[in-house]
């Protein structure tokens, strides 16, 4: 059946036009994610316009093909000029640029274009294997389980807005309230439109989405005039050629750290909120912690460039995984996506991998075959890059703004999108510039829906409000969030005060609770390893006579 | 104390929007089927939002002004017009793209996106001559292309304007 699905969506993709518009993303998806200030994220929403009159199939190739392109694009700018093309290369930069001024450029770039495609392939593999595994468990989800969920994932995404927790939950809120302008999902009520016809329709949440993210971005990087007309090429990108061979022996004898920080990258994707920006830097840090030579790191050591690049490759695995199983964005990219299957009238859930088998595996595929054509388009895409850096900010910032104004038009046809590209333009730049996270916005905006859809099914099956709390899964979910919720003070108080000492030991003895109710073997026994590992950091805390420093000894 | 006001300033603004869309909420009609009342979902954030919002003031009058963070704050001077001057080009790019959306019906895509980015790249990189040429040139063809390709390839029909539908 597996191998069916995999021959019918090699079928799907393999034609001249779905593959050339594959090489074209991978190359795009390269330059962007090179040029400092333009994400990933705001590649893939910028190439959604020009999906929409392809087929499912060809569409979501095309947005993996930008999408794995713009994770490994980072990496050129962040060797070669010390300023790292998007967040998730920023650790890339902290041994890449030291090498390359060591004289090394092409082996810098060589470990790191080898270990991207390395993290790829792990993460692609591991999204094809666990993705319908993880669809499984999701069939087990009633609508108090999915709701739930959301308010786990938007939780969890304010959460990692740090010292900003209250204006992460604040964008999170805001974000949902956005959706729910217009149309009600369950009985079709107007709601909020203040008699206005075109907000009863409700906003677009691409152009949403483009406005808050892109449009923000763009005129965030055109403040400083001096900044706006500088190149990067001012900065020192030179052309050179990637060293594969003498790469590919510093990376095999790195193995283990490879796989290590490419399963980093994937169980951070998995994480609703948790993206390549925090990845590369938890690998990092690993592959310093574990280090023989930790005092290398910093200096161009090869470690410091294969944990980082293997992570963040591996991420969006990860991520579609969550997307493709649960339907549930694990990050703002993914949200992206998520708007892309949605405009083909896919909507994901757990039963998406089972009933359209062909346009799932299309995405593995997608993702598999954009590995190696990043691998291959590598090298001649370093070039266009040394010829990109010789623009000027500006001006790429007006062409992207123009293209805004013309794609977010196509999407619906109607010029009530561009006032709401502007309109959350406007505050997608208020928002940055008063310091409240995006991310929780955006995914809000995503999840909306599927948060007030359940919460209606659930009211529908039961008035019992109780089931949000006594569901196991739901359990979980309210336990896992409420965690997160408290992490940012715990991580500001740790060492600080007595109570950080029971954080995580309350934590895994909570966890476990919920996975004992859930019956069957396998869960209650990872229940029991949960339960002796709290059991276990109480005991090392009694032991140290709950010591305040005993919490950050251990590393939790 | 300047960062206390913004954040209080904030906080003040999103508790009146709440009130405001709570308002609102009442006059959203209520079906005699469902067991969910459409009011109830945009209630239920609108109470989250004014909930979380009076944390945030409170926080803020709290924290008062150690909370002020230099590099969130950046403006040097204080004054409307230090302000203005500071944040001129995203100001003048906002302005910008409201004419563009304010002229659509008139220009259509194709002229207005043009003018549009041709005015940006002119206000952000100079009114010299030799960068107005190359501005010009650019805004052509990559607006050009762009509209060519979602015309003819993609089959969008994008807003064609008054001047343009002539011919």
């Amino acid at each position: 059946m597996v191998i069916e699905n995999v021959l019918l969506a090699f079928n799907e993709l393999s034609n001249f036009t779905t593959i050339m518009l594959m090489i074209i993303g991978v190359a795009g998806g390269l330059i962007a994610g090179a040029i400092p200030g333009f994400t990933i994220a705001m590649a893939v929403v910028l190439t959604l316009p020009f999906t929409f009159g392809m087929e499912p199939a060809q569409g979501l190739a095309t947005m993996v093909s930008v999408l794995v392109g713009g994770l490994s694009g980072g990496l050129m700018a962040g060797i070669l000029t010390g300023i790292p093309g998007t967040p998730s290369s920023v650790a890339t930069t902290f041994d890449g640029y030291p090498m390359a001024q060591a004289g090394k450029p092409g082996l810098a770039l060589g470990i790191g274009v080898w270990s991207s495609f390395a993290g790829g392939i792990i993460s692609a593999t591991m999204l094809m294997t666990l993705a319908p595994q993880l669809a499984r468990i999701g069939l087990e989800f009633q609508p108090w389980d999915y709701f739930m969920l959301v308010m786990f994932a938007l939780t969890i995404t304010a959460s990692l807005a740090g010292k900003n927790l209250i204006k992460g939950l604040i964008a999170g809120v805001a974000g949902l309230l956005v959706r729910s302008v217009g149309e009600d999902e369950a009985v079709g009520m107007a709601r909020l439109d203040f008699g206005s016809d075109a907000l009863l329709q409700g906003f677009d949440f691409i152009a949403v989405l483009i406005g808050l993210f892109a449009f923000s971005r763009l005129l965030k990087d055109v403040r400083d005039p001096v900044d706006a007309r500088r190149t990067l090429s001012d900065r020192g990108a030179v052309s050179v050629k990637i060293e594969h061979l003498g790469a590919i022996k510093v990376i095999l004898k790195h193995w283990t750290l490879l796989i290590r920080s490419a399963l980093i990258g994937v169980f951070t994707g998995i994480l609703p909120g948790a993206g390549g920006s925090i990845a590369n830097i938890l690998a990092y840090d690993q592959a310093k912690k574990t280090s023989k030579n930790p005092e290398k790191f910093g200096t161009g050591t090869p470690e410091g460039i294969i944990a980082p690049e293997s992570s963040n490759n591996a991420v969006e695995g990860g991520a579609l995984m969550t997307l493709m199983a649960l339907g549930i964005p694990g990050d703002v990219t993914a949200a992206v996506m998520l708007g892309a299957l949605l405009i083909h009238d896919v909507v994901p859930s757990p039963t998406f991998i089972m009933e359209e088998p062909v346009l799932a595996y299309s995405i593995f595929i997608a993702f598999f075959a954009a590995t190696f054509m990043m691998l291959g388009l590598q090298s001649f895409m370093l070039r266009v890059f040394v010829l990109v850096t010789k623009i000027r900010m500006y001006m790429l910032a007006a062409i992207i703004l123009g293209f805004c104004g013309i794609g977010v038009f196509a999407i619906n046809n109607i010029e009530f999108d561009l006032w709401t590209l502007l309109w959350f333009g406007i505050l997608g730049f208020i928002m940055r510039r008063f310091g409240f996270p995006l991310a929780p916005m955006i995914l809000g905006v995503v999840l909306g829906n599927i948060a007030e859809l359940n919460l209606a099914r659930a009211m529908a099956i039961s008035t019992d409000l109780s089931l949000f709390v006594t569901r196991p899964w739901a359990l979980f979910f309210l336990i896992v969030a409420f965690f997160s919720a408290f992490y940012p003070i715990y991580q500001n108080q740790i060492g600080k005060k007595k109570w950080t000492l029971f954080y995580s030991p309350l934590a895994c003895f909570a966890a476990s609770f919920p996975l004992y109710m859930m019956g069957g073997i396998p869960r209650p026994i990872i229940a029991t390893v949960i339960l002796f590992t709290g059991a276990y950091l109480l005991w090392r805390r009694a032991q140290s006579g709950w010591a305040l420093n005993s919490a950050t000894s251990d590393g939790t | 104390m300047r960062r206390l006001n913004q954040d209080a300033i904030i906080a003040i603004l999103l508790l009146l929007v709440s009130g405001v869309l709570f308002w609102s909420t009442f006059s959203i009609r209520s079906p005699d089927y469902g067991v969910l009342a459409p009011s109830a979902w945009p209630r239920a954030i609108i109470i989250a939002l004014a909930f979380l919002s009076s944390i945030y003031l409170l926080q803020s009058i709290k924290d008062g002004a150690s909370a002020h963070d230099e590099a969130e704050n950046p403006e040097k001077e204080p004054g409307l017009k230090a302000w203005l001057v500071y944040w001129k080009n995203p100001i003048s790019c906002f302005i910008l793209f409201f004419l563009y959306l304010v002229t659509l019906p008139y220009l259509g895509s194709l002229i207005g996106g043009v003018a549009f980015v041709f005015s940006v790249m002119s206000l952000l990189g100079g009114f010299a001559p030799r960068d107005m040429v190359n501005h010009a040139v650019l805004s052509l063809i990559t607006v050009g292309g762009m509209w060519s390709i979602f015309t003819f390839g993609l089959d969008v029909i994008l807003p064609e304007g008054v001047i343009f539908s002539v011919f």
